[in-house]
């Protein structure tokens, strides 16, 4: 209703915007990604018709073969290309969803659709798997998380032939997301749906808190560190980068380029940031990998596994970086949320009385410093986890602390950067 | 199970179809209620005022419900009946009130240089 309806050419005055790119964005990069992990995917609307259709059932567990075709998803495709590109194509269009909401009612009805039409062909949660633009950076910034969803005890699980958690029972559905729940190590795939909560005779399975980026080190033959995974560190790097310079920066004619203004410039747009992204920031990482290698001296282990690993440093960074620019989103446009909230519409409405709340920037005049700060720890937690990772990689104590320096040099260079934009 | 699921099924139905049906609804009874016209604010080149033509009745209180639905800043004024609302800003509603003393036909229009067809962005007030 409010892309259709009230204010839908003013971005500010409509819900759907504020709802959307102000409140659920912030929240998602505030505390449910780093505190809850995937908690949004739990709660999420865009595949309920999906699971609708295929469980036919609202309530209880419907046994048997679920409908639709139930076709396995491609072996090629099980990976987040698919999502890396759709997320970053999403974002070409950055200047028309968060300013007309026709164009956001678009994008959401175009991905409920989709997550419909894929829960028609192929099997449970799919498109949340390999489609989803919205799950891939929530995957990979999971694995920062604070909290997890595990077994409890192994030795239960190993005793339990009948896996419910991943076959169903009457209980509970089968794992949507076709994870093994009695053994997985990463927060990347799991939706935190709470169905093997459910389908565990054993009660086993249970929600912890633990200590950020612990995931990071995890790299099993069953959830390996993955090439994938490292472009969409890449990507949502680049893309931090393009959107403060358009979105925050002082740039008006960048800010042109984003919005449309011309056909030529947006194209100029679309061109410099899918290079930028996909060629420029993962050209840069690789010449400092391979200083890393060189300096190493370490002849055993393939430039390709020093590349994927390292980049995984990027995930705190990442996400610190997204917290620091949310931080830009929320401080001078929060105020909005009230006026939406009274007048959802932009029908002159004043439910809870705050339909006149004037905009009002919170600490604009301290804004760079709390970005700074943010980064700052983020940073921190890249390097502590960087040289973990740089163990990892080369066996030898020597080799890893040499190893380590070029990757060192990148991140604080990257920070150095961020923090010129943020207060420069 | 199956009668949970029906009432399932017709309250998701209710509840999304109910909630749409009675906003509209409840906004339609309301603009009749409190306002005597909606005037929409755009840019001459984006649909100019709609509608452009308003007939109210002499000696009664008009209420005018302004909704400004574009990006830009837009102002109103019937300099005729001393109305005026200096700046209506992008997505804002503001409403006019006014009790009109003579018969006649008099001119509205935008205030603020909002594009390069602003002056262009007239319409007409009836007074019967």
């Amino acid at each position: 209703m409010a892309g259709f309806l009230g204010g839908y050419s003013a971005g500010n005055y409509n819900f759907g915007i504020m709802v959307v790119w102000i409140l659920w964005w912030v929240m998602l990069m505030f505390v449910l990604v780093p505190g809850f992990a995937r908690a949004w995917c739990m709660v999420c609307p865009f595949p309920i018709f999906s699971d609708w259709f295929q469980r036919r059932r609202l309530f209880g567990v419907r046994q048997g073969k679920p409908e639709g075709l139930g076709l396995k998803w491609p072996k090629p495709l099980k990976n987040m290309w698919i999502m890396n590109i759709g997320f970053l194509v999403t974002t070409f269009f950055s200047g028309f969803f968060t300013v007309k909401p026709f164009s956001t009612f678009v994008l959401l009805g175009g991905i409920i659709l989709l997550a419909f039409l894929i829960g028609l062909i192929f099997e449970k949660r799919s498109f949340c798997l390999y489609v989803c633009p919205v799950s891939g950076f929530q995957g990979l910034y999971s694995q920062f998380a604070a909290s997890e969803i595990r077994r409890m005890k192994p030795e239960l699980c190993q005793q339990h032939k009948l896996k419910t958690c991943y076959l169903g029972n009457e209980s509970g559905y089968g794992c949507p997301w076709m994870l093994m729940p009695f053994d997985f190590k990463k927060n990347t795939y799991c939706g935190m749906c709470l169905e093997c909560f459910k389908s565990c005779p054993y009660d086993n399975m249970g929600f912890f808190l633990r200590p950020p980026g612990v995931d990071l080190l995890t790299d099993t033959p069953r959830e390996p560190r993955r090439l994938d995974e490292a472009y969409k560190a890449f990507i949502m790097l680049g893309i931090a980068m393009v959107f403060f310079l358009s979105m925050q920066g002082p740039w008006g004619v960048l800010k042109e380029m984003v919005r449309g203004a011309n056909l030529k410039g947006w194209l100029a747009f679309i061109s410099l940031h899918t290079f930028f992204t996909l060629l420029v920031i993962p050209g840069v990482f690789f010449i400092f990998v391979y200083l890393s290698k060189l300096f190493s001296g370490n002849k055993v282990v393939s430039l390709k596994k020093v590349f994927i690993d390292f980049s995984y440093t990027l995930v705190p960074l990442g996400l610190g970086v997204w917290i620091a620019f949310s931080f830009g989103i929320i401080l001078p446009n929060g105020s909005y949320l009230l006026h939406i909230l009274s007048d959802p519409f932009a029908w002159g409405w004043n439910i809870f009385g705050t339909a006149n709340f004037p905009w009002t920037p919170v600490f604009t005049g301290i804004l760079g410093y709390l970005q700074g700060v943010t980064l700052l720890i983020f940073y921190l937690f890249s390097l502590e986890y960087g040289f973990r990772l740089s163990k990892q990689i080369y066996p030898d104590l020597n080799q890893a602390r040499r190893g380590w320096i070029p990757i060192l040099v990148f991140l604080t260079l990257v920070t150095i950067f961020f923090l010129w934009l943020y207060l420069g | 199970m199956r009668k949970k699921e029906l009432i399932a099924v017709i309250l998701v139905i209710f509840s999304t179809l109910g909630t749409i049906f009675g906003i509209f609804a409840l906004e339609n009874y309301r603009k009749k209620k409190f306002y005597t016209i909606e005037l929409i604010a755009r840019a001459p080149e984006h649909g100019n005022w709609y509608p452009r033509k308003i007939t109210v009745p002499l000696g009664k209180e008009v209420k005018i419900l302004i909704r400004n639905i574009e990006t830009v800043t837009h102002g109103f004024a019937i300099p005729d009946l001393g109305v005026a609302v200096p700046e209506i800003k992008a997505g804002e509603v503001r409403v006019v009130k006014f009790t009109p003393d003579k018969k006649g036909t008099f001119p509205f229009m935008c205030t603020v240089w909002c594009s390069e067809h602003h002056l262009n962005m007239r319409g007409e007030l009836i007074v019967e």
